[in-house]
C-alpha cells in the first residue's frame, strides 16, 4: 500500500517520516541547503520546496507550497517536486541566495564540488538580477586555528551552528546580528580550536564559506581522487577518503612530491563505525604519513641491499635461543596474520603500542575518540594476546615491528632487527634494519574496537628499497622451515 | 464615542490602573465568579460560543486556538501574553498596560484556568517603560491579594505570572519567536508543523494571544457570550481597541465596535484629516496590512469582513491615516527600511528579499530609479509570498504591492523626473 506519492509515483514511508527524508529514500531528488541527515531541520534555505496537492473531498485542484525538509508524510498526500510552480519558485530562491553572493569560484576552493554552483546550474542559471551594487562583507574571518570563514559566500544554512551544538557539543559557533547583516561568528566563552570535530563544519558547508586554513588554495578538486581507507589514528578506525592527485594530471614541472601527497582526507560515511564524520586528528594523516621515510636496508648503521638484509636476519632468527617478537598493532590484518604463519610459531610474540596519545590530544570521548592510538591493537591481540612484552634475562633477539619499541630495557647482548617505516636515529643502531611500506602504499584491513572490519587501499606505490611487511615475513619464514 | 465599550468604560484618573480602583469597577469578581461555579471546559465553551478573535493580527478565533489544548494529556501547559506590540502605527496594549493592567491579569487567570495552565508569562517589548512599571506594580498587588499564588481565592486553583521584558526585536511579537525569546534563545520564528499548542514554550502546549484579545476574556466571561455577541457584528463580535495616528487631528486610542461606520470614525470621532486636507491613503491596521486609497474607504464599516471585501484587512488595529499631498515613494522607503532593518534573516527569502528591495526604493528616492524597478519590486514581493517561515516577509510584500497596486503612477512619476510629485516629506505642512 503506497502511503504518499511524489510526482504521480507511489511511495512507502515510515511513520515519522518527512517528505525529504521519504522522497529521497526512494530516490527522488529534492535539492536542498540547511538540511541535513544527521542534524535537526531548520527549515530556513527554501530551497526544498514543494507543492502539495488538494486531495480528498477538498481536492479542487489547488496547491500550495511547502518545504519537503520539514513536512511530514500523512496518508495519501500528493506532492510534486518538479512542477512549473516548484521550479520557478527554487529558481527565486536561488537568485536570491546569489543576489550578494561575490561569484569568484575561480578562487574558491569549493568549486567543483559546490552544492550551490550545481543548483545554480541545475536550477537558475541567469546572472543576478539586482542592479545595486554587490553588499560585501568579511572575507577570511578566522573563525579557528584551522578554518576561515568568507562571509560573502555564507548563505546562513546554519548547518555548522547545528553542528557544534548537536554533534560535537562545543556550542562554538552562533549567528551574530540579524538580517542580511548575519554574520556565523565563534560563541563568546567559547573556543571552536578547541572542538577535535570543528573540521567537519568544513564538509557540511554546502558554500565555500568554511574552508580549511591547511588546504587552502593546495589543490583544485577536480585534479584529486579519493581513495577510500580507514584512519589509523585510533582504534575507532574510521573510515576515511584520502584525496591525491589523480594520475593523469602528474605535475611534471613543479615539486615531484605533490604527486605522491595526501592533499586533504574527507570521512566516509560508514553506520557502523564513525557516521559522516571523523575527528581532526584524522585530518591530519599527511603530517602522520608525510614524516621523512626510511628507504634503506641496514646492518648496523651500514647501508646493504634489501636481499642481504633479509639474509642477516634469517641467520639471526636461526641462530638464536631465545627470540622475541614486537608485534606492531598498526599492521593489517593480512600482515599478521602473515607474521603469524611464518614466525609465530618460532619466536614468543608480544603486541606492542605503536603510538601514545600526543600530548594535548582528546584522548577519549563519547563520539568517536578511542584511548587506544592504534588502529589494529584488538586483531593484534586476538592473535598474540593482550599480556605486555616480557623480556626473559636469557633472550637473545628481539624482532621488533613498526614504531614505539622501547630498546632501552633489552637484556644486554640481545641482537635486534628493526622493521620501520620512518627515518630515526635507533634505526641505524639496529643489527639488521628493513624499511617496510605505509598504510597508503598497500592494501588490507583493519579490525576496530569492536570487532567492525574496514578496508584500505593503496594510494601511491611504494618506493623503491622498501619492502611490504607481509612479504618480509614470508621471506624469514621461508627460511625458518629451510632451516629446520 | 464609536459604538458600544467594553474595555475603555472608566474615566482615567492618576490612580484609575490600581487594584483598589479595578475592584470598585468590579474587578476579580469575574474571576471568583469563573473559578467557584465553572469547570475549565465550560470557560473554553462559552469562548468558542462568544465568537471572539483575535486582536494582534490575524483574527484567529480564539476558542478554536484554545480547543487545541487537550486538559487532560498530563503535561504542563503554557500562556504567553503577547504585549510585544511593535507593528508600526499600533499602540492599543500600551494603553491597557498603562491604563488597566488588572483587567489583562485576571484574564490571564480565567485563560489559565480554562487551558490548564500553572505558569503564565506577559512578554513585554524592552522599549515599554511605563507600561512595564505599571504592569510589573498590578503584579505585585495581585500577588499581595492573593490572586496569583497557589490557593487562589480559597479553591485549588494555583497560577503564577512572570514579566518577561524584550530586547526590542519586531520578529518576538511573532508568536513562535516569542516564545523562543522567552526559552533564551535568538527569536528566530520555527517552522510549522508542529503548531505552538502541541509543541510551544519548552516543547509544551502553548497558547500565545495577544494583551488585548486576553483582556477580552474577562468581558465575555462577566457579560456573556450571548451578551457579547449582542455587540458588533454577527460575523465580529465585540470591540477593537484602535490607534490612530497619522495626518489626523485627534490621534489616539479608540474603542470602536465592530460595524461602525470608517468614516465616521475619521471625521466625527477623530475630527478629520490635519489642515482641512482630503484623505489620500488609508493604512487599516498596522503597515504589514494592505494600503487603501480614498475610494475604497469611503463605504468600509469598522469589521473584518467589509475590510477583505476592500482588499485588505483590520490587522491589529494599528490604522495610519494619510493625507493629501503625501509622497507615497517616500513612505515605501520608510516601511521598506523598516522590514530590512527588522528581518531576523533566518530564511532566504526575507533575509535577502528585504535588503534588496530597501536598496532599490532608496535608489528610486536618490532619483536613480529604472523603470524596471517597479516590476522587481512586485517580483521580490510575489517571492516571498508564503514561502518564509513566518508571516514577516508576507507582509513586506503585501505593503509593498499594496502601495504600488494603488499610487503606481506616483512611482513611475518619480522615476522618470527623478524627483516626488510633492515636497517629498511625510508631516503634513500648515498652510500658510
Amino acid at each position: 500500500m503506497p502511503d504518499f506519492f511524489v510526482n504521480g509515483q507511489p511511495v512507502h514511508a515510515e511513520p515519522g517520516q518527512t517528505v525529504m527524508q521519504a522522497a529521497l529514500a526512494a530516490g527522488h531528488f529534492i535539492p536542498y541547503f540547511c538540511w541535513h541527515p544527521h542534524l535537526s531541520v531548520a527549515g530556513n534555505c527554501r530551497v526544498c520546496m514543494v507543492e502539495v496537492e488538494e486531495t480528498g473531498d477538498k481536492g479542487g485542484g489547488g496547491s500550495w507550497m511547502e518545504i519537503a525538509c520539514n513536512m511530514p508524510v500523512t496518508e495519501g498526500m500528493r506532492v510534486l517536486t518538479d512542477s512549473d510552480a516548484v521550479r520557478k519558485r527554487r529558481k527565486e530562491i536561488l537568485q536570491f541566495i546569489t543576489l550578494n553572493h561575490p561569484v569568484d569560484c575561480g578562487i574558491c576552493d569549493k568549486a567543483g564540488e559546490c552544492t550551490l554552483q550545481d543548483y545554480h546550474y541545475a536550477y537558475n542559471g541567469a546572472p543576478s538580477a539586482s542592479r545595486d551594487a554587490k553588499v560585501h562583507a568579511t572575507k577570511f574571518f578566522p573563525l579557528s586555528s584551522r578554518i576561515t570563514l568568507d562571509n560573502e559566500r555564507c548563505i546562513l544554512c546554519s548547518r555548522c551552528v547545528r553542528f557544534t551544538r548537536e554533534v560535537s557539543k562545543s556550542h562554538a559557533l552562533g549567528i551574530q546580528h540579524r538580517g542580511d547583516h548575519s554574520l556565523i561568528r565563534p560563541a563568546e566563552g567559547a573556543r571552536f580550536d578547541e572542538d577535535p570535530y570543528s573540521d567537519n563544519v568544513i564538509d557540511l558547508c554546502p558554500v565555500g564559506a568554511l574552508l580549511s586554513r591547511s588546504f587552502l588554495y593546495q589543490a583544485r578538486v577536480w585534479y584529486l581522487q579519493p581513495t577510500p581507507s580507514v584512519c589509523p589514528g585510533c582504534e575507532r578506525g574510521c573510515t576515511v577518503q584520502l584525496w591525491h592527485r589523480k594520475p593523469e594530471w602528474r605535475l611534471q614541472a613543479l615539486d615531484a612530491r605533490r604527486n605522491t601527497r595526501i592533499e586533504r582526507v574527507t570521512p566516509l560515511e560508514n553506520p557502523a563505525v564513525n557516521g559522516p564524520w571523523i575527528c581532526n586528528k584524522g585530518r591530519d594523516l599527511a603530517r602522520l604519513f608525510e614524516r621523512e621515510r626510511a628507504t634503506q636496508a641496514m646492518l648496523k648503521g651500514r647501508a646493504v641491499t634489501l636481499d642481504e638484509a633479509l639474509a642477516a636476519a634469517r641467520a639471526l632468527i636461526a641462530a638464536a635461543r631465545r627470540p622475541v617478537a614486537l608485534v606492531s598493532s598498526w599492521g593489517s590484518n593480512e600482515e599478521l596474520a602473515a607474521f603469524q604463519a611464518a614466525l609465530g610459531a618460532r619466536l614468543a610474540s608480544f603486541v606492542k603500542a605503536d603510538r601514545q596519545p600526543e600530548p594535548g590530544e582528546r584522548v577519549a570521548d563519547d563520539l568517536l575518540i578511542r584511548p587506544d592510538k592504534n588502529p589494529n591493537g584488538a586483531a593484534a591481540r586476538a592473535l598474540f594476546g593482550a599480556v605486555p612484552a616480557a623480556f626473559p634475562p636469557d633472550t637473545d633477539l628481539v624482532l621488533a615491528w613498526g614504531e614505539g619499541a622501547d630498546f632501552g630495557s633489552l637484556p644486554r647482548g640481545a641482537k635486534t632487527i628493526l622493521l620501520g617505516a620512518y627515518l630515526a636515529p635507533k634505526n641505524g643502531h639496529a643489527d639488521v634494519f628493513v624499511p617496510i611500506s605505509i598504510q597508503t602504499e598497500r592494501a588490507g584491513h583493519y579490525t576496530n574496537f569492536a570487532g567492525v572490519v574496514s578496508a584500505f587501499s593503496p594510494c601511491f606505490a611504494k618506493p623503491e628499497g622498501v619492502a611490504h611487511a607481509a612479504d618480509v615475513f614470508a621471506a624469514l619464514g621461508v627460511s625458518k622451515a629451510v632451516i629446520a | 464615542m464609536p459604538g458600544t465599550q467594553v474595555i475603555m468604560t472608566f474615566p482615567l484618573t492618576p490612580t484609575s490602573h490600581s487594584l483598589a480602583e479595578y475592584r470598585a469597577r468590579g474587578g476579580y469578581a469575574t474571576l471568583e465568579k469563573v473559578l467557584r461555579t465553572l469547570q475549565p471546559s465550560e470557560v473554553t465553551k462559552e469562548i468558542v460560543a462568544s465568537g471572539l478573535l483575535g486582536h494582534g493580527g490575524a483574527a484567529f478565533p480564539v476558542g478554536r486556538k484554545w480547543s487545541v489544548v487537550k486538559l487532560d494529556d498530563g503535561v504542563p501547559h503554557y500562556l504567553c501574553a503577547n504585549a510585544d506590540e511593535g507593528e508600526p502605527g499600533t499602540f492599543k496594549d500600551r494603553w491597557i498596560l498603562e491604563h488597566d493592567p488588572h483587567l489583562l491579569l485576571e484574564s490571564m487567570l480565567i485563560a489559565s484556568y480554562a487551558i490548564g495552565v500553572r505558569h503564565a508569562f506577559v512578554y513585554i517589548r524592552g522599549e515599554f517603560d511605563l507600561p512595564y512599571r505599571r504592569l510589573a506594580e498590578a503584579v505585585e498587588e495581585a500577588y499581595a491579594a492573593g490572586y496569583f499564588g497557589t490557593g487562589i481565592l480559597g479553591t485549588g486553583f494555583a497560577c503564577d505570572v512572570v514579566i518577561y521584558r524584550g530586547a526590542g526585536s519586531y520578529v518576538c511579537g511573532e508568536a513562535s519567536g516569542l516564545i523562543t525569546s522567552i526559552e533564551g534563545r535568538k527569536p528566530y520564528p520555527r517552522n510549522r508543523p508542529p503548531r505552538l499548542t502541541v509543541h510551544g514554550l519548552f516543547q509544551k502546549p502553548t497558547v500565545v494571544n495577544n494583551v488585548e484579545t486576553l483582556s477580552n476574556i474577562t468581558v465575555v466571561m462577566r457579560m456573556g457570550a450571548a451578551a457579547f455577541r449582542r455587540i458588533g457584528t454577527p460575523k465580529s463580535p465585540g470591540t477593537q481597541l484602535v490607534s490612530i495616528s497619522g495626518h489626523v487631528n485627534r490621534p489616539g486610542v479608540y474603542e470602536v465596535e465592530y460595524g461602525y461606520p470608517l468614516a465616521k470614525l475619521l471625521y466625527d470621532d477623530c475630527g478629520g484629516i490635519q489642515e482641512a486636507r482630503t484623505l489620500k491613503a488609508l493604512i487599516p491596521g498596522g503597515i504589514s496590512t494592505k494600503v487603501l486609497n480614498a475610494i475604497d474607504c469611503e463605504p468600509l464599516t469598522y469589521d473584518h469582513a467589509s475590510f477583505a471585501k476592500a482588499g485588505s484587512s483590520l490587522g491589529s488595529g494599528g490604522m495610519i491615516v494619510i493625507a493629501e499631498g503625501t509622497c507615497m515613494v517616500r513612505l515605501l522607503q520608510v516601511m521598506l527600511r523598516f522590514y530590512h532593518h527588522e528581518s531576523c534573516g533566518q530564511c532566504t527569502p526575507c533575509r535577502e528579499g528585504m535588503g534588496w528591495m530597501h536598496r532599490i526604493i532608496d535608489r528610486i528616492v536618490d532619483g536613480r530609479g529604472v523603470p524596471e524597478d517597479i516590476e522587481r519590486l512586485y517580483a521580490i514581493s510575489r517571492a516571498n509570498d508564503g514561502t518564509t517561515i513566518c508571516g514577516m516577509g508576507d507582509a513586506a510584500g503585501y505593503a509593498t504591492v499594496g502601495i504600488l497596486d494603488k499610487f503606481r503612477d506616483e512611482f513611475e512619476e518619480y522615476i522618470a523626473t527623478g524627483h516626488s510629485r510633492y515636497h517629498g516629506r511625510l508631516e503634513v505642512e500648515a498652510h500658510a
